[in-house]
């Protein structure tokens, strides 16, 4: 039972800095239909900036993050600006291949500035520990819990009652109409892409300490980024978090009872299934 | 129909390039020889699945799959059972086909999009590479290394060298061949009908399933083939480079640089970015690792935001200009 308990506990943490992790994809897929294949390695560029704030002036990561944000969201608004926005239109396709070419652009800048050895950049809480009961949680799970669900209510309070927020859910139903309403669309979508970036910047580093870190990492975190939007419906947002802890808790199952081969296949599997059975998403109503 | 193809065939040029091509080895050192037999295997991997990601404009990611079949099981069937690579060879074809051949029917029947097609085949891909990672019969992590080649044709060895090149040649220029020869029969018609508009394809009467199939079983059991090939000429069968997404990441690239659903387009952005790619490799990697995946990425962003239609495009466009004036 405690078995069970603590893989339910592990997964639910985990999960929700992943559905964290895919917020920022889901929101640009909706107002600018764009996939962007290098969405891991920029959580991996974040976590890297912290590596080398630490190194460079010993921050926490937890305190690097009002530093790499800003960086972040700068570098995404360049990025859009002058890669993806002149893309948007053309062929679905051509945007994959581009942001798989910034996929390897970014990875191997990043090879090249710190080289491909496993660094770890340590924190305070990195090896504190909580126990609930037969649960033990690791402290930094928890934060970076804590903070996600946060992030998660403040974006969709964002959506649902500012005016940025309607703006963007306006883009999303129809960019068309939204532009006759005066909203400027191009404006939306950079911004969504910068605030994107900035949450990852915020969850790389949540999920920092205590994880190696080397440059090759980023398409896994696509990877996994991927699955929970497309579990979660692509842009529906309750339904992304939703998606985020249903694969870190079967990631979490696979690993408790399973071998780590098939607790590692575990995630694909109900991925592949549920593309295939539910190609709409794990919600039964849309988000619209 | 085939005239083209024949006309190729009977082309004095494309043999004359062949001939050329196959006397290089005896001009070039060891070291520029083995860049040549690495462009030639992405030549002959992105010539392949230019027949499914170009031609029916589905990018398949699970690319990678089909060569560490090819290299890995094909490997683990001398190693571990004794089995004659030649024979290794068919049957990691015939199961990389058959793979193939489901992932279509899983596309066909669940009506993916786009989207959903790209992320079911790199799902296919990781599914792969864990699954190799993680069973020792296939080598596990560590991989797997072949006896060395001793230039017995019967046991699928070339000599290494020399042999490899040739061999390499000879898989390159049948995969740039059949590339000639479906974009010149029937179903590179259908392909490119499917790719452009599938409903109207379907509403015409084009049996959508059977082509898809077609495109994805000939695509997967050539990468197969390559990817035997390519082991044997490294000796070492590497997980981590063979079943990895990268590699089928490097080959979308260069067929998109060369030019997507052209017959040549593939061949020109391996033989372009290959050499360029190990070049530096050999020159900076020792201090900057990387740096040849990083000029990739940026060559592959100029070309999508400068010429969408890939090189081959922009150079046949240059010349014409060049020629009318």
């Amino acid at each position: 039972m405690s078995e069970f308990l603590q893989a339910i506990a592990q997964g639910v943490l985990i999960g929700s800095t992943y559905g964290l992790l895919a917020l920022g994809m889901g929101l640009l897929y909706g107002v600018s239909g764009v996939v962007n294949f290098s969405h891991g390695d920029f959580i991996s560029l974040g976590m890297f900036l912290c590596l080398a704030l630490y190194s460079a002036l010993s921050l926490d990561p937890y305190v690097s993050v009002f530093i790499t944000v800003p960086v972040m969201m700068v570098l995404g608004t360049l990025v859009f600006r002058f890669l993806i926005r002149p893309m948007i239109g053309h062929q679905f396709l051509m945007i994959v291949q581009l942001t798989l070419g910034l996929s390897l652009v970014l990875q191997n800048g990043i090879l090249m500035v710190f080289g491909g050895q496993p660094a770890r950049t340590p924190s305070v809480v990195e090896s504190k520990l909580m126990i609930l009961g037969e649960v033990v949680l690791r402290v930094p799970h928890v934060i970076a819990f804590g903070v996600s669900f946060a992030l998660a209510i403040g974006l969709f309070i964002m959506l649902r009652s500012t005016d940025f927020g309607r703006s963007i859910r306006a883009v999303h139903q129809n960019a068309h109409a939204a532009a006759l309403m005066g909203v400027d669309v191009g404006r939306v979508q950079v911004l969504t892409f910068a605030l994107g970036i900035g949450i990852l910047a915020i969850a790389a580093a949540l999920l920092l300490p205590g994880t190696p870190i080397q440059p090759t990492q980023g398409l896994r975190y696509t990877i996994i980024t991927l699955l929970v939007v497309v579990l979660g419906g692509m842009t529906n947002f309750v339904g992304i978090m939703l998606g985020g802890l249903v694969i870190g808790i079967s990631e979490a199952f696979g690993t408790i009872y399973l071998s780590n081969t098939l607790g590692a296949l575990m995630p694909y599997v109900i991925f592949v299934l549920i593309m295939l059975f539910r190609p709409q998403g794990l919600t039964w109503s849309s988000s619209r | 129909m085939r005239e083209e193809f024949y006309n190729t065939l009977s082309s004095p040029v494309w043999w004359g390039v062949l001939v050329l091509a196959a006397l290089l080895p005896l001009v070039l050192s060891s070291y520029y020889l083995h860049i040549v037999i690495l462009s030639l295997v992405y030549v002959a991997l992105a010539s392949s699945w230019n027949i499914v990601g170009g031609m029916a404009g589905q990018i398949s990611l699970a690319h990678s799959l089909f060569i560490g079949i090819g290299a890995m099981l094909s490997s683990a069937l001398l190693l571990k059972l004794g089995i004659n690579m030649w024979l290794g060879l068919l049957i990691s074809a015939a199961i990389s086909g058959a793979l193939g051949a489901i992932i279509a029917w899983i596309d066909f029947r669940f009506r993916l999009g786009h989207l959903s097609f790209v992320l079911i085949t790199l799902a296919f891909a990781e599914m792969g590479g864990i699954i190799v990672e993680g069973w020792d019969f296939l080598g596990g992590a560590s991989g797997l290394m072949l006896p060395r080649d001793t230039g017995n044709y019967l046991a699928f060895q070339f000599g290494g060298g020399h042999g490899a090149y040739w061999v390499m040649l000879a898989l390159a220029a049948i995969c740039v061949l059949i590339n000639v020869a479906i974009l010149n029969a029937p179903l590179g018609y259908y392909l490119r009908t499917i790719r452009d508009n599938e409903k109207a394809a379907q509403a015409i009467g084009v049996n959508i399933l059977r082509y898809k199939i077609a495109a994805m079983v000939i695509s997967a059991a050539l990468a197969s083939v390559v990817g035997t090939a390519y082991v044997r000429y490294m000796t070492f069968a590497d997980p981590y480079l063979l079943i990895s997404p990268v590699i089928t990441i490097e080959i979308v690239l260069f067929a998109t640089v060369g030019g997507l659903g052209r017959a040549y387009g593939p061949a020109l952005g391996a033989l372009l970015l290959v050499p360029l790619g190990e070049i530096l490799r050999g020159k900076l990697g020792s201090t900057l690792p990387g740096l040849h995946y990083f000029i990739y990425g940026v060559v592959v962003i100029a070309v999508i935001l400068l010429t969408p239609r890939g090189l081959l495009s922009y150079f046949e466009l240059t010349w014409s200009h060049w020629r009318r004036r």
